[in-house]
């Protein structure tokens, strides 16, 4: 996932819906870990658009 | 590393956190509540609508402190521009300044004997033969553990912590509501009133709302469900009718899926938002984690003074949460269902229908009649009735 951390508003929707655990969010930003597995679950319940697929 | 004991661990400082920490610290326990954030209550995200009942819930009164308005009923708004008016005991109620309330009722559970950590992070459990036996936290970048009979999972939508605990928390896309919402300036809407407005053009798989603060204030916001655009560009959209000012925007995602399977495990409870504890047809979460996070610091309270907080007495928890919420939650959810089938034209018939009506006390005949002319929403009435 492409994660643009300017547009994020720390809100936590991604990491709800995320099944592989593959999102921290920390106080003003989130960060992701190697489980990811691009299935765009949390892009597509991001309110302002901070997520968006990258195809590999 | 540094290490605490208590009897409970609350994560999480917002609504669910304070409220159950205040009442298992009312009740005796020796409580630390931790949140990760430096300030509590911020971001919000929020629009601050309640009910009369949260103060009786939370046995507190409203104050000037941390409620901007009186609300006595509501205009909602079918996609054809129709306007169904609904005002009666039920529909009376606030809007709160979130953040000054969140606060207030960290204050008041400190008071209470809380202790309180922010900028504090829960990142693990420590767990024993399959029981929760405390939390591990990072605080300035120092590992914090914490020892305690009993954890509280407060910790929002996220809900990463019972996920440790091997609860099944994983939320369903289609089924959480992503939400944008500004609050403007130089809004002249009635302060005592809320606005709802429905359809596809507005706010796809949810709704808009006008919350005003007074003083032409006004939390204006939607919350929307697979939709290819952002609510953020909706609610653009949506604002770009009325000449404001946004001083805020805030965004979240609400869980509108009906509460989670289990929301208790060896040596913890689960409250609010992380929970599933929102009403799904609405979207409004405050009362019900409210009632929740009581019956949870009450509970926790109990079992840290009998010793046992072993899954078997936990689950009384869920037992008299659901007692005291859950058919309404049932049948919330039913409505849900029932709402994401209609169309943009049923929404515009049945409000044709309510604006020929007294809303308030429509009659069965009156009721009756319609769906006869309406076939296909007999079938929909079935599954409410
Ligand atoms: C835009 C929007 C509008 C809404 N409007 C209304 C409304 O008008 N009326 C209504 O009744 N409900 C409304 N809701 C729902 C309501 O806000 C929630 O149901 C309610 O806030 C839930 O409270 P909570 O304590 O469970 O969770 P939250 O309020 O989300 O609090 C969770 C807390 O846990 C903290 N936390 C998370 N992870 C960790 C961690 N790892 N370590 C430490 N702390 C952590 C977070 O920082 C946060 O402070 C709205 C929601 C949204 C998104
Ligand atoms: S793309 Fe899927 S697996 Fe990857 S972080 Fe998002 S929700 Fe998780
Ligand atoms: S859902 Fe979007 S705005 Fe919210 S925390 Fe995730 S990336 Fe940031």
């Amino acid at each position: 996932m492409k994660y643009s951390a300017e547009r994020c508003g720390y809100c936590g929707a991604c990491v709800s819906v995320c099944q592989k655990n593959a999102i921290e969010l920390r106080e003003t930003g989130i960060s992701f870990n190697l489980k990811c597995e691009n299935c765009n679950a949390c892009a597509s319940v991001c309110p302002l658009g901070a997520l968006t697929f990258e195809n590999h | 590393m540094k290490k605490l004991k208590y009897d409970v661990v609350v994560v999480g400082g917002r609504i669910g956190g304070s409220v159950s920490s205040l009442f298992a610290s009312k009740n005796k326990a020796n409580v630390l509540m931790i949140e990760k954030m430096q300030e509590i209550g911020t971001p919000v995200q929020c629009a601050g609508g309640v009910t009369d009942e949260v103060f009786k819930t939370l046995q507190m009164k409203p104050s000037d402190c941390h409620v901007t308005s009186r609300i006595e009923g509501a205009d909602v708004y079918v996609p054809d521009g129709r306007r169904v008016r609904v005002a009666d005991e039920k529909t009376k109620g606030y809007i709160l300044e979130r953040k000054m309330f969140d606060k207030h009722l960290a204050i008041e559970s400190a008071k209470a004997g809380t202790d309180i950590m922010v900028k504090t992070r829960f990142k693990d459990l420590i767990m024993r033969e399959g029981k929760v036996c405390g939390v591990v936290a990072e605080y300035l970048g120092e590992t914090v553990e914490v020892e305690a009979d009993l954890v509280i999972a407060a910790d929002g939508v996220e809900s990463t912590l019972a996920r440790k605990a091997g609860l099944n928390m994983v939320k369903i896309p289609e089924k959480i509501f992503s939400c944008a919402q500004y609050e403007v300036v130089g809004l002249d809407v009635p302060s005592n009133w809320l606005k709802f407005y429905f359809g596809e053009q507005v706010a796809p798989g949810g709704y808009a709302w006008i919350f005003p603060k007074g003083d032409k204030v006004a939390n204006v916001g939607l919350g929307v469900r697979g939709t290819k655009e952002t609510a953020y560009t909706h609610l653009k959209r949506f604002v770009s009718r009325v000449d404001a000012t946004p001083v805020e925007l805030n965004v979240g995602g609400i869980p509108v899926s009906g509460p989670v399977d289990k929301t208790f495990a060896d040596g913890l409870l689960v409250v609010g938002d992380a929970a599933g504890q929102v009403d799904p047809l609405t979207g409004g979460g405050i009362r019900i984690t409210a009632v929740c996070g009581r019956i949870a610091g009450e509970i926790a309270a109990e079992a840290v003074k009998t010793g046992n907080a072993s899954e078997k007495f936990l689950k009384r928890y869920e037992d008299i949460w659901k007692e005291k919420i859950g058919k309404n939650l049932v049948m919330s959810l039913k409505y849900r269902k029932v709402l994401d089938t209609l169309t943009d034209e049923d929404m515009n018939r049945l409000g044709k229908f309510a604006e020929e009506h007294d809303v308030m006390s429509i009659s069965k005949i009156s009721a009756l009649k319609f769906v006869g002319k309406n076939p296909h929403l007999l079938r929909l009435l079935k599954e409410i009735l």
